[in-house]
């Protein structure tokens, strides 16, 4: 569980670095943004060409739009994009998180009627998990959906999804079943269609100046049957297979890397020794996450399960995106500082908050390896 | 690891688990050579991992290293077998140490030593192992000093001190291990407040942390040995360094603490980990060299190089 086994990444693998670099070039008027986040870049246009080059969804079967490649490909078509500061958000939670779940636990009828579309690159999800009185707590969900002649009947509120004001789906925790001792029992996951369903969609301004997550709130909001992901009551297993889904790609080690680049250019040739060291620092740091992280596709690859091993790249990769800015601004002390390190470092700062919060707060996670460590 | 080296680490750990305990430990501390250990090494052939002719390579020594990390082995092995692999002989205990002006200085053992090799920038020599002052590092280890004799110089064609820099970081990474088995098992034994202190979220917490240090420092030292011989193997080499160093520091406050009083006794035995993992990590470059060397390898690349370089370093 702590032995990350070697992995290397296949000659196919580089060879699509390249290709991917080269499409960025042609995009150079778009990059690089001033930060390197997966929520923050939402462009239609940008993520409909990466489907049109087959780098969404690019794991599943290729009945479904899929390219039936490896997840060592699809780690290093996500880390180029992020390092370039690529703007990814409005494809990234469907291509991650929502399509896998489908393909794992969905219908004939559902993997065939969303996944092309996701594949494409025209159609977005929403995470439908948290809600005003249920952050880390995420079984204690209030939000119901019962049945109601042909579908369900939704009522309730989703808090915090990121992007639900602009992207077309969201996969919601929903209960189907009153609340018993079993707290994990008679929990759901429905699809809602955002724009056509009725759900009410609120964006909330965060504390970066920005408009990403949202309030949604659903009264008597019917859906057809059809929605239900996978067995009805079958939602709590569900959710935290697609929790592990999400903990070790590079989204959580490489959200502050605009902030390395503007240093690194910031000190120039001629470093001054403390400046060197570090940037050493963050390097050896960066490095050793790059290899657990794709340790970790590796074992994907091979039909694993790393739960535990996910929550440690996360553990690791966000508080290294925290102290990754700090290195660096004391490093540039005393010299003036560029314009880009400015804006890198002021963009990183303001969303840094939000790292240990996102996917699993940094005390869920250590919960989460405590218990792999046999000590709950 | 390929299965001839999995063996050998097998078999390593088989040996040091058997012969390696705190009464030894003790001693070796009071100054008195594990002769014993020693001789079952030689006739195991474990004085001759990674020399010429011998069936193994550097990378069998240094999976080796990781166990006798784990055991706090009071042995020089790495320099052990270095001195076989570079003079191609069997015969002596040799051992090695850095050339300060007239001197060759922190030599582990080298009282014991038939032959010390000394590292100096312009490369090695050799020096007959006597006379040598007897001293220790923080972890009681034998550090010994010779004054340089007949200066005979060593051809050799590795890189003496990065291999002497990535034995400890091999033997940081075993010693890491036994410091988070040791901490999980007293934690889930020692109870206050009616139950085990590792029913306590706060120390559930801080075992996490101890566990995702250990995994990247393990990790990190995988890497710099796979590196062997390939032209990144400096850049991994200083990555792993540089990133176990800054666990220890971690590592050993967070052990420490969970062990409370029991474990800052002489009678426990975390501290003979605990203090080989803060003397080790000054061994060969402290965090601040290796990360210099490592900050100077990319700063070449430049800000846009940069990327290019992480990624594509296998």
């Amino acid at each position: 569980m702590l032995t990350f086994d070697r992995a290397e990444l296949p000659a196919e693998a580089e060879t699509l670095r390249a290709e991917v670099r080269e499409f960025l070039k042609s995009n150079s008027a778009r990059l690089p943004r001033p930060n390197s986040d997966f929520t923050t870049g939402h462009d239609p246009a940008f993520s409909a060409q990466l489907g049109a080059r087959g780098w969404i969804g690019m794991t599943w079967p290729l009945e479904y739009g899929g390219r039936g490649r490896s997840f060592f490909e699809r780690y290093v078509v996500t880390e180029e994009l992020l390092a370039a500061g690529a703007p990814v958000s409005a494809h990234w939670i469907a291509d991650r998180q929502s399509g896998p779940l489908l393909l794992r636990y969905g219908s004939e009828q559902q993997k065939a009627a969303y996944l092309p579309g996701i594949t494409r690159g025209e159609s977005y999800f929403s995470i439908g998990m948290s809600e005003p009185n249920t952050g880390s707590d995420l079984a204690s969900v209030r939000t119901t959906a019962y049945r109601m002649g042909d579908g369900y009947l939704v009522n309730g509120t989703k808090l915090w999804s990121t992007d639900a004001h602009r992207n077309h789906y969201m996969v919601a925790l929903v209960r189907t079943e009153p609340a018993s001792d079993n707290r994990h029992a008679g929990l759901s996951q429905v699809l809602i269609d955002l724009k056509n369903d009725g759900a009410q969609v609120r964006p909330i301004r965060n504390m970066a100046g920005g408009e990403d997550f949202n309030e949604i709130v659903f009264t008597d909001v019917l859906i057809p049957e059809d929605r239900v992901v996978g067995n009805p009551g079958n939602g709590w297993e569900q959710v935290t297979s697609e929790l592990s889904y999400e903990r070790s790609g590079p989204e959580r080690f490489l959200s502050a890397y605009r902030v390395f680049v503007e240093f690194i250019k910031a000190v120039g040739k001629n470093p001054l020794p403390h400046q060197s060291a570090a940037i050493g620092r963050i390097t050896a740091h960066l490095a050793t996450l790059r290899r657990m992280s794709i340790s970790v596709a590796g074992m994907l690859e091979e039909g694993k399960t790393p739960a535990v091993e996910a929550a440690l790249v996360k553990e690791l990769g966000n508080n290294f995106e925290k102290l990754l800015p700090e290195i660096a601004r004391l490093a540039l002390s005393g010299s003036p500082p560029s314009e880009g390190f400015r804006q890198a470092m002021t963009d990183t700062l303001l969303l840094s908050p939000s790292f240990t919060l996102r996917g699993g707060t940094r005390e869920i996670l250590r919960g989460v390896i405590a218990r792999g460590l046999g000590l709950r | 690891m390929n299965d001839t080296t999995n063996l050998i680490a097998e078999s390593a750990e088989k040996m040091f688990s058997d012969l390696v305990n705190k009464a030894v430990l003790d001693k070796a501390e009071e100054g008195v050579f594990a002769d014993e250990i020693w001789r079952a090494i030689c006739a195991n052939g474990f004085d001759q991992l990674g020399v010429t002719g011998s069936g193994t390579g550097l990378a069998d020594l240094f999976h080796v290293l990781v166990v006798a990390g784990k055991h706090a082995l009071p042995l020089p092995l790495a320099e052990a077998c270095l001195v076989n692999r570079w003079l191609g002989s069997n015969e002596v205990f040799g051992s090695i140490g850095c050339v300060e002006a007239s001197q060759i200085v922190d030599v582990p053992w080298g009282r014991q030593a038939s032959v010390i090799i000394g590292i100096a920038p312009e490369g090695l020599v050799r020096n007959k192992g006597k006379n040598a002052r007897a001293g220790v590092n923080l972890a009681g280890e034998a550090r010994d000093s010779v004054e340089l004799d007949a200066q005979e110089s060593v051809a050799c064609i590795d890189d003496p001190f990065a291999l002497l820099t990535l034995s400890r970081v091999c033997l940081m990474a075993g010693a890491m291990q036994t410091v988070l088995d040791l901490t999980l098992r007293f934690a889930q034994e020692r109870e206050q407040f009616g139950r085990p202190i590792s029913k306590f979220q706060v120390i559930q917490h801080q075992l996490a942390v101890i566990a995702a240090e250990f995994a990247a420092s393990l990790k990190a030292a995988d890497a710099a040995v796979e590196a062997l011989g390939t032209d990144r193997f400096i850049t991994d080499l200083a990555i792993a360094k540089a990133r176990i160093g800054e666990a220890v520091g971690v590592v050993n406050e967070l052990a420490h603490q969970i062990h409370g009083a029991m474990g800052y006794t002489h009678e426990h035995q975390l501290h003979h980990f605990t203090r080989r993992l803060w003397a080790w990590r000054e061994e060969y470059g402290d965090e601040i060299y290796w990360q210099t060397r490592l900050g100077a390898i990319v700063v070449e690349q430049g800000g846009d190089g940069a990327w290019d370089y992480l990624a594509t370093s296998r």
